[in-house]
């Protein structure tokens, strides 16, 4: 049997909270590095229809999202923003909506786009393909994918997430957001360099799969 | 919000108010404290909120469990991730609880949302835990693989199964 030499628990533990976080340890599915699935024709709230062959920009965002959930709705200014900061660059948000309830899916999507001032392509997952290849089971949840289609990033948008409180009001649960954990990838991936943080919990509602 | 206000009025219904139950506000280590002082007990844990829609929506089915095993060892207790600051969400899940009634403990986190998650070692709701009778984590049903998300039954089938150890 093969033996392996012996570390000292506390230089374990030490080299242990040195490393990065490995990839997948939020997600049952996907790790950093995979590829971009394939997609095909997904209807988009604007009439169209989206396939992963059509996405030629260097970097690509997919957000998977829900109308019907309050950390969607308490983070879709964040998400508006984070779209209006890289006008111009070559990045294209996707979002994407999975679930099956009328909430979320495209004549809601359509509504809730148009309110909410979704300025990407809107697209609904019906057969859930696309949410299962990723993983995805949160909302919102990022999956950013650099100019070879790698995944460099998943998980939240930033460090303190926020919920539409019952009063329409938008309570940020940590204070401000400090750390910008979807750009800082974007911004990386643009320049060809490394992503400092790969992975994060995504905080939010789940996604429901059927069957 | 709104669907929910709505789904919640229409579910509520006058509640006695001798019978009303309590969500007790518990920080992590407190938490600690109540499974602790189950021991002996098979401890089923249904993590929920008022934000969560598929968790309001499998409630039904937890009253009903907790009315067929509560005479069989086991103890049953929703703990709701709502946002304790939230007053409106609180009357929410006040209300909702009274009417939904069953043999259920109650409580709230008193943490920041996200950082009970972490405590709680979960990365979203509904969810449910299952503490044997000596205490430890016996069963973690989650949704957090699109490919084995957790069913009514499964939750059952493990009280079940555990009740026979």
């Amino acid at each position: 049997m093969a033996r392996f030499p012996r570390i000292p628990t506390f230089l374990a533990a030490a080299l242990l909270a040195a490393l990065p976080l490995s990839a997948g340890t939020y997600n049952a599915v996907a790790e950093i590095g995979d590829p971009l699935p394939a997609f095909s024709d997904l209807p988009a709230t604007d009439g169209s229809a989206l396939s992963a062959s059509e996405l030629t920009e260097d970097v690509v965002v997919l957000v998977f999202l829900a109308n019907h959930c309050p950390w969607v709705r308490g983070m879709d200014g964040d998400l508006v923003k984070l779209v209006d900061s890289f006008e111009g660059e070559s990045v294209r948000f996707v979002g994407v909506s999975v679930n099956h309830r009328e909430e979320d899916r495209l004549p809601a999507m359509k509504e809730h786009a148009a309110e909410t001032g979704y300025r990407f392509t809107y697209v609904f997952d019906e057969s859930q393909e696309l949410g299962r290849a990723l993983g995805a089971t949160r909302t919102p949840e990022y999956f950013v994918f650099d100019a070879d289609r790698a995944l460099v990033y998943m998980g939240a948008i930033h460090d303190s997430p926020a919920q539409e409180s019952s009063d329409g009001s938008i309570d940020y649960t940590q204070g401000e957001p400090t750390v910008h954990y979807v750009a800082d990838a974007i911004r990386a991936a643009l320049a060809g360099e490394p992503v400092a943080t790969a992975e994060t919990r995504a905080h939010g509602c789940s996604v429901e799969y059927e069957g | 919000m709104r669907h929910l206000l709505l789904l919640l009025a229409a579910l509520a219904l006058p509640a006695p108010s001798a019978a009303r139950p309590v969500l007790q506000p518990v920080t992590h280590p407190e938490w600690r404290e109540v499974l602790a002082g189950h021991q002996g007990d098979l401890v089923v844990v249904d993590f929920w909120a008022t934000w969560c829609l598929p968790c309001i929506e499998r409630f039904p089915r937890m009253v009903e469990l907790s009315e067929r095993y509560a005479d069989e060892g086991v103890t049953f207790i929703a703990f709701s991730l709502d946002d304790r600051d939230d007053a409106g969400a609180m009357a929410m899940a006040g209300s909702f609880i009274a009417e939904q009634g069953g043999r259920i403990e109650h409580y709230v986190t008193a943490d920041v949302i996200p950082v009970a998650f972490e405590h709680l070692d979960l990365l979203g709701i509904p969810a449910v835990k299952i503490y044997a009778r000596d205490g430890t984590l016996a069963r973690t049903l989650d949704a957090d693989d699109p490919n084995h998300q957790f069913t009514d039954e499964d939750v059952e089938a493990a009280i079940v199964e555990l009740l026979a150890d």
